[in-house]
């Protein structure tokens, strides 16, 4: 199955937003002193589970342009379901697991939001940099 | 004690399966976005890459009311019971 660009182009721009604030996070734990082997592993597990989840959601809803509006939704509705229900699983193995920094697991989760928060700013700033150029030119 | 042990699990477990209620609320607004989306594609074809783009990135925000629940959840089940019970032995120890 061919991925749609633009599901490709955001888990990207979520992929990387992610890597930056997991360093950002370890920092802060490095500074408060709690840093040890299981935070770096709850940290790539938080990571794994909110990106795959943005992933699939994409590709449900790449799959479900073509339908008509009940069938959409419908599908949509239950792939929520089977992604939250996967979430539960994978953060609960992170939360109950002592190999994995309960925090830091659950903390990544938020990621993906915090980086649509940011898209904005990203965005306001490659529509002023064409425009900058042709001003200059 | 045992019985304030009881009441302390009862609420915890009551508590997180009310916090996963609320991962109900993003799976109807995403059905509702994407069939409002398909719409829009079907009445407006060449939009279907920024349509697609915008309902992602909605989606996602939708979703992540539904994972403070479940964070909630999570934690109500893991780290409450625990802490709580050791309060409770604390405080009667003392």
């Amino acid at each position: 199955m061919r991925i749609d660009p633009a599901v490709k182009k955001e888990t990207l721009y979520i992929l990387g937003t992610s890597i930056i604030l997991s360093v950002v996070m370890e920092l802060v734990f490095w500074l408060v002193g709690h840093m040890d082997y299981t935070v770096p592993l709850g940290n790539l597990l938080g990571v794994g589970i909110s990106v795959l989840n943005f992933f699939l959601m994409g590709l449900t809803i790449q799959k479900s342009i073509g339908l008509d509006e009940k069938a959409a939704s419908d599908k949509l509705k239950l792939s929520q379901m089977l992604r939250m229900l996967m979430v539960v699983a994978l953060a609960a193995v992170g939360v109950g697991l002592p190999c994995f920094h309960a925090l830091a697991v659950v903390i990544p989760l938020f990621f993906p939001r915090i980086a649509i928060a940011f898209r904005p700013l990203l965005d306001k700033n490659l529509k002023q940099q064409p425009a900058d150029d042709t001003t200059l030119d | 004690m045992e019985l304030a042990i009881g009441i302390i699990l009862a609420g915890c477990a009551i508590g997180a399966g009310l916090a996963l209620i609320a991962g109900i609320g993003p799976g109807i607004g995403e059905g509702h976005a994407v069939a409002k989306a398909c719409e829009a594609i079907g009445r407006q074809p060449e939009s279907k890459g920024a349509v697609t783009s915008t309902m992602i990135m909605g989606c996602a925000i939708a979703e992540t009311t539904g994972l403070y629940g479940l964070v909630i959840g999570i934690l109500l089940i893991f780290v409450a019971p625990n802490l709580f019970v050791n309060i409770l032995k604390n405080a009667v120890g003392k």
